[in-house]
């Protein structure tokens, strides 16, 4: 995913500043990280060398000067083509818990109690997401959903791997 | 076709072997039944007075077998029953050889080649024990049993086997419009009036014929005779048409406003389905109402001192067949019981898993049955009796005595008619004990 | 409250338990997990009174439960738990209302008293409006709802539930867990729910995990629920690609 194109979907509606775009940003993607000033500021810049925004002026209510951003011509057709494509269908394997159980094989070891492990902290997890669901905006809810699906899609391959691992101790045992 | 036969026959549940010996007996009791009327018409023999005469006097003869051919119906209504049971196996089965591609006439063909045996190796069964008992009185009585209507047995066994073909070919009409067979129960079907209107009719023609004293404005003396055997016979089958109609109402009524758990889940079982009661129901409450007929109609003479042994074995006879059929109803009972508890097995399972106790449904399984069979025979003897009541109005005036006689008789029969459902529920309580094990949950 | 202990059961020659033993507290939430096959409906049937197991002991309330004849489990059964079952499992001859109503009146209740307890049931799970239907002529998750009404009209005080959610798609499974869960800690009732699905699962305060007839994880409270693990980590290690 990437954060420049986030930060000119939010331009789109009007020009905005650097904090409110971070304000903006964490409050409408909620269970996202948060996004650290520094990476707005920098992306903001690049964005400027790309000529997708511009800066139209400073705003200042109250608080420090603020330079205010809008997007130009050219970022709203960058924006089009961006909302146009697909995200590429999980292209690699990349999960840090793959890795972990490929590791664990590799240096001889048993990724059982690994993945035992890994699983509790998964269904802890969920739980929190659960509780969460019940009194959450339709923002965080949606959000939940997204973060106990994939939860859950770790958690049956853990329990698939689980399961492998024992036939395949099984066969070499035999 | 008959390698997919044989198949599904080896793989048969063992259920489904007792349902299709169960259909095999029937064949062969009506078998038997249809051979000895066809027989009895042509007993070369006239005018053997005593108590034989109704065997052997052309007009009493042809009585008996008119009765022994009737008494083919209840045997009928057996197979039919018979042929429900395990309907939802069967239906498994059927749809499932949609699924793998058979055509809807493959597998109409499939269901009436497999009820189709059963009926042919019944018969077979039923014309040979027929046909060594004719062989056994020829040599015992000569020249009185004539050999030639041993033709019709062959005839009556291609009847037999035809019937049975037929009602297998019926019995996979669900499946054979959609594969998946899925069987949604709905609410229960609506009233319907032409059942009603049987009965108006049938009432009318009686009415008709009897108020015209023996005379009718068509057709004169034979017309009056003609209105009332139509109208009888309009009523009868009226009556068993609305048989559903009134099972239906009678449940709605025990239903509301009970505070028996027993009674309201009994009640509203039988009005989910009132026509597999009445059908199950009908043969009773034709017993009934023939019962209480001819008990109304002896009312009038069981008092006379001069009875002739004649008279007596007619009588005798008569009850004989009437015994026949009541024990023939409650085989069906027992087939409709049989088919009951399986389509409601997993309610009842699950009621008992959440802490329902089995005598209780028990009490629904009886219940059940009283709430279908005393509408049922209460209007069946009631009908019985007042017909002839009816008919019989001048010499009832006579006899004062034989009102009661006759209604003490009518009450005696749906008594016995009740009874029978009620016991026949009551038999089926050990089964339903064993069926509701919850270990049956898992297997659902 | 509910405890078994190495209890032993097996069908024919399937094993469907083989020693398996757990702890339940008064008021919890529990999920019983495990593959298809670990005997997760069997532990169920007999925490229930439902079957009786081979060999192992199973005690409600402190009381020996699989010691009691058939009579005496069927009271306990209808006085103390409720059950929801995969679907629904409703009478499909009586009406939504009726099917709540007819354990009450099993229950030894009046009629005028039960139907007031169906209907505020019904209501409270929003589903009063279908309370004259039958269940061929509800959805999966309003027949689910009225099978989770039944179960609690009788204020039970432990619910079993089998695989609730099974037969529906997500959204009215998340519904049913939401009103079963939330009815459950309302009345104070503990909640035993057997399921093959985490997302359900994750309602639970804790997870009993079965394997091959046997508890390997979540045998007590203190052995399951807040297990380790940071969750910050967990869920990043999750979402991300």
């Amino acid at each position: 995913m990437s954060i420049g194109h986030v930060l000119l979907g939010l331009l789109s509606e009007r020009p905005k500043h650097g904090y409110e775009l971070k304000k903006e940003h964490d409050q409408r993607l909620p269970g996202a990280k948060p996004l650290a000033y520094g990476q707005v500021y920098a992306t903001l810049q690049r964005l400027e060398r790309d000529g997708f925004t511009e800066v139209t002026g400073t705003a200042q209510e109250g608080g420090p000067e603020r330079t205010v951003h809008a997007i130009t011509e050219a970022g709203r057709t960058e924006l089009d083509r961006w909302l146009a494509e697909i995200e590429a269908p999980a292209p690699y394997v990349a999960s840090p818990l793959f890795a972990r159980v490929v590791v664990a094989t590799l240096a001889g070891g048993t990724a059982e109690e690994y993945l035992l492990r890994q699983r509790a902290a998964h269904l802890t997890r969920m739980r929190e997401l659960t509780a969460r669901k019940a009194s959450g905006s339709p923002a965080q809810v949606l959000a939940a959903d997204y973060a106990l699906q994939h939860l859950d899609a770790d958690l049956r391959w853990i329990e698939t791997a689980l399961e492998r691992h024992t036939v395949l101790k099984g066969e070499t045992d035999a | 076709m008959i390698t997919v036969v044989r198949m599904l026959a080896r793989g048969r549940s063992r259920r489904e072997r007792a349902r299709g010996r169960l259909m095999a007996a029937g064949a062969a009791f009506a078998t038997v039944l249809l051979c000895a009327a066809a027989h009895l018409t042509a007993l070369r023999l006239d005018a053997r007075r005593g108590a034989l005469g109704v065997l052997t006097e052309k007009e009493p003869r042809l009585m008996v077998a008119l009765t022994l051919a009737l008494l083919a119906v209840p045997a009928a209504a057996f197979i039919y029953q018979v042929s429900r049971l395990a309907t939802a196996t069967r239906e498994r089965r059927l749809a499932a050889l949609r699924l793998a591609g058979a055509t809807p006439r493959e597998v109409r063909l499939t269901g009436a080649a497999e009820s189709g045996w059963s009926a042919l190796a019944g018969g077979s069964l039923g014309a040979a024990a027929y046909l060594l008992a004719a062989l056994v009185a020829r040599w015992s009585l000569g020249d009185v049993v004539p050999v030639r209507p041993l033709l019709w047995t062959p005839v009556v066994l291609a009847a037999v086997v035809l019937g049975g073909a037929l009602s297998g070919l019926r019995a996979g009409r669900h499946v054979v419009a959609s594969p998946l067979g899925v069987v949604r129960r709905a609410r229960p079907r609506g009233p319907r009036a032409r059942d009603l209107a049987l009965v108006a009719l049938g009432v009318a023609l009686l009415a008709a014929a009897l108020t015209g004293k023996g005379r009718f404005f068509l057709g004169g003396k034979y017309g009056a005779v003609v209105a009332i055997a139509a109208g009888a016979v309009l009523l009868l089958f009226g009556l068993v048409l609305a048989t559903a109609l009134l099972i239906r109402m009678a449940a709605r009524r025990a239903g509301r406003g009970t505070s028996a758990p027993e009674t309201l889940l009994a009640a509203r079982m039988v009005e989910a389905d009132p026509r597999a009661w009445a059908r199950a129901l009908s043969v009773v409450g034709l017993t009934v109402f023939f019962g209480s007929a001819v008990g109304a109609q002896q009312a009038l003479t069981v008092f006379q001192s001069d009875l002739t042994a004649f008279q007596v074995a007619s009588y005798a006879l008569l009850y004989l067949a009437l015994l026949t059929a009541m024990v023939t109803s409650a085989g069906a009972l027992v087939a409709h019981q049989a088919e009951a508890l399986l389509d409601h097995r997993r309610s009842f399972t699950v009621l008992a898993a959440s802490g329902v106790p089995v005598p209780a449904l028990g009490r629904v399984l009886t219940r059940q049955a009283l709430v279908a069979a005393l509408p049922v025979c209460v209007v069946s003897a009631v009908a019985g009796a007042g017909v002839v009541v009816l008919l019989l109005a001048e010499l009832y005036a006579r006899r004062p005595g034989a009102l009661a006689v006759s209604v003490a008789g009518a009450a005696a029969m749906a008594g016995i008619g009740v009874l029978a459902a009620v016991l026949v529920a009551r038999a089926a309580r050990p089964i339903l004990r064993r069926w509701v094990r919850p270990e049956e949950l898992r297997t659902g | 409250m509910l405890e078994a202990r190495t209890l032993r059961k097996s069908f024919g020659r399937t094993t469907a338990l083989d020693g398996a033993s757990v702890e339940i507290g008064e008021g919890e939430v529990v999920a019983v997990t495990g593959p298809s096959g670990s005997g997760k409906s069997t532990l169920l049937h007999c925490l229930a009174g439902i079957i009786r197991p081979e060999a192992g002991e199973v005690l409600f309330a402190g009381r020996r439960l699989d010691t009691l004849d058939e009579d005496a489990r069927t009271r306990l059964r209808r006085e103390n738990f409720g059950v929801v079952f995969q679907f629904g499992e409703l009478v499909p001859e009586l009406t939504a209302e009726e099917n709540v109503v007819l354990p009450l009146l099993f229950g030894g209740r009046g009629r005028r008293e039960s139907l007031q307890a169906a209907r505020s049931w019904l209501e409270r799970l929003d589903v009063a409006d279908c309370a004259g239907q039958r269940p061929a002529e509800l959805s999966g998750g309003q027949l689910q709802r009225v099978a989770v009404a039944r179960a609690l009209a009788a204020e039970p005080r432990v619910i079993f539930a089998d695989e609730p959610t099974g037969a529906l798609d997500s959204l009215a499974g998340e519904r049913v867990m939401g009103e079963l869960v939330g009815a459950a800690r309302e009345s104070r009732a503990t909640l035993v729910v057997v399921t093959h699905d985490n997302r359900v699962a994750a309602y639970a305060d804790r997870e009993i995990a079965l394997r091959d007839g046997r508890v390997v994880a979540g045998a007590t409270a203190a052995t399951g629920g807040t297990a380790a693990g940071t969750p910050g980590e967990a869920a990043a290690g999750g979402v991300s690609r």
